[in-house]
């Protein structure tokens, strides 16, 4: 049994079809990537698995429940964590407090999220800055606390949107390093969002392609590159004739 | 115990803060044997309960980061529950108090429930709409003495249990002592998970869903504990002025003023609201007895808060407070 299955999943937005019969699988432990053009769905499919926006129809079956409608703070306690492709600035909570926030989601104990969100940090390389706020910070460091915040919930299946945009190469290499630690040794499930092609290669094991609401292709990414169909969804129908 | 500890324990604020709060206390200590005039006792006496609104208010306003500007029907609720259970079956203010907080608290359960699918401005308005109904309602209720209020039977001798004294001192150190417990419910509940979630909530409320927290539920949790805080106040209003009216418990400007003072004195921030009313009661005392006194001038308090609410939205959104932490991070 997959741990996160998506079934005929489609969400149209006043006749406007955002995500049309997507379906697939992710087992446990597996590194999925979701690529396509700007406008394809990605981002509505997250919200659409996390809770943000109800499907019109298809199922969302995550670790054997039916989650189909949760509310994002259900899908949350569930163990799905997601990070946001644009952090908000925020002036209110400093680092810490974000990050204990995000362990306040399990425990009821202050000193215990303390040291736990004190743990992530370490582990994020963040200690140094954990009384600043978040708009004293550079968009590296923002999305690294994003991901913290996260992670501190404890989630089994770990939604990152895209990531590493805005990161500079090597940042980028930096975050892929940092996923592939969690992957492996925390045994999370991770389904990334991603942009930067060179990314999605070196950390997925499979990829998902979607264009215009539609998955066109799934598949290990040194295949998927070489799919005239998604040649034709990144660069045109000129260069896909050319293959 | 921990909770206790946590109440107890203002380690974390600066040195500075925590003399200039103990030399307070010892202030409010021996301040009724100044020698001082009933006038300025008064005075001191709505401070300490404009603080404890503040307070309440700055659960929801404050750490929530809510627009709320509906307080005073919980004053009213307050108030109203004390002076009708004393009226019409001689029950102890001790006992009728807590009953008006319990059904502030359920009140505010039914109400906040439809009140926080809406957000922002139109959050806003519907808790000035919900206040101005139950006052309205109460102006035309006869059966609890509509627009004339009530008024409530003076006892012969000083009886502590219907809290009825000769002196504004008695007075004086109760308030005092409710002042301190909201105080140290503060100092608790901003370290609590409650706290940290609401504030989360006001830096943005799509991370803070992603995070597992209900904000729905949080809001109306911190809703519930402001209108209990109010309704204490309400209840000692009733005590202290023995007569009450819709127009003095549950008017519009008092829920106004209420969120003034804590915005003022800087919204989601321990003393915020201490500083606020410590402001705006002596200004409020003083432009009500001045302009009171000439005829056509009794509106422009009004003009006076409106234009503080501008200036202090537009220079600076976190108060005075929020002055003075801007000057302590220029001096380090």
């Amino acid at each position: 049994m997959a741990f996160l299955e998506v079934k005929n999943l489609t969400k149209n937005f006043s006749g406007l079809v955002a995500n049309n019969n997507v379906s697939f699988e992710i087992e446990k432990g597996e590194i999925v990537g979701l690529i396509g053009p700007n406008g394809a769905g990605k981002t509505t499919l997250f919200n659409c698995i996390v809770g943000y926006y109800r499907p019109n129809s298809g199922k969302i079956i995550f670790n054997g429940k039916d989650i189909t409608g949760f509310k994002a703070y259900q899908t949350s306690r569930e163990g799905i964590g997601r990070t946001f492709q644009i952090m908000k600035v925020t002036t209110g909570l400093t680092v810490l407090e974000n990050v204990m926030v995000g362990a306040f989601s399990w425990t009821d104990k202050r000193d215990e999220a303390r040291s736990y969100a004190l743990d992530i940090l370490e582990f994020l390389g963040l200690s140094d800055i954990k009384q600043y706020h978040i708009n004293e910070l550079p968009i590296a460091r923002q999305r690294k606390v994003g991901l913290a915040r996260t992670l501190a919930t404890k989630p089994k299946l770990l939604m990152l949107d895209e990531v590493a945009s805005g990161l500079n190469p090597t940042e980028t290499e930096e975050m892929v390093g940092l996923l592939k630690i969690l992957n492996a040794e925390k045994g999370m499930t991770i389904f990334l969002i991603e942009h930067i092609m060179e990314m999605v290669m070196s950390v997925s094991k499979k990829v998902l392609v979607l264009d215009s609401g539609i998955k066109i292709a799934e598949g290990p990414p040194e295949e998927i590159v070489k799919k005239p169909e998604v040649i034709k969804a990144y660069l045109g129908e000129k260069y896909a004739k050319g293959h | 115990m921990e909770k206790l500890k946590d109440a107890f324990d203002f380690s974390d604020f600066s040195k500075a803060e925590r003399i200039c709060f103990y030399i307070f206390t010892v202030f409010l200590f021996v301040f009724p044997w100044l020698g001082v005039g009933s006038f300025v006792k008064t005075v001191m006496i709505q401070f300490m309960l404009f603080s404890l609104f503040g307070m309440g208010w700055n659960t929801i306003g404050g750490y929530g980061g809510q627009v709320e500007l509906g307080k005073a029907q919980y004053v009213g609720i307050g108030a109203y529950t004390v002076a009708l259970m004393m009226v019409w079956w001689k029950v102890p203010f001790w006992i009728s108090m807590p009953v008006g907080v319990l059904i502030a608290l359920g009140y505010s359960f039914i109400i906040g429930y439809p009140l926080f699918r809406l957000k922002g401005h139109y959050f806003a308005i519907a808790t000035i709409c919900t206040s101005l109904v139950l006052k309205d309602i109460f102006d035309n209720w006869n059966l609890v003495g509509a627009a004339k209020g009530i008024e409530l039977p003076i006892h012969e001798h000083p009886d502590f249990l219907y809290m009825q004294f000769k002196s504004d001192t008695y007075y004086y150190y109760f308030i005092m002592a409710l002042f301190y417990i909201a105080i140290f419910y503060m100092n608790w509940f901003r370290k609590s998970k409650l706290g940290f979630q609401l504030r989360m909530i006001k830096d943005d409320e799509d991370a803070a869903e992603s995070l597992g927290i209900d904000i729905r539920w949080c809001k109306i949790k911190a809703y519930s504990i402001a209108s209990a805080f109010v309704a204490v106040g309400g209840g000692f209003m009733t005590v202290y002025n023995l007569y009450i009216d819709p127009a003095s418990v549950m008017e519009l400007s008092l829920s106004i003023k209420i969120a003034l003072m804590a915005m003022l004195g800087g919204a989601a921030s321990m003393w915020g609201p201490i500083i606020g009313a410590a402001f705006l009661v002596p200004l409020d005392r003083f432009l009500g007895s001045w302009l009171g006194g000439h005829k056509g001038l009794s509106g422009i308090d009004f003009m006076i808060y409106a234009m503080l609410i501008m200036v202090v939205s537009a220079y600076q959104p976190r108060g005075i407070w929020g002055i003075i932490e801007q000057f302590r991070k220029k001096g380090k």
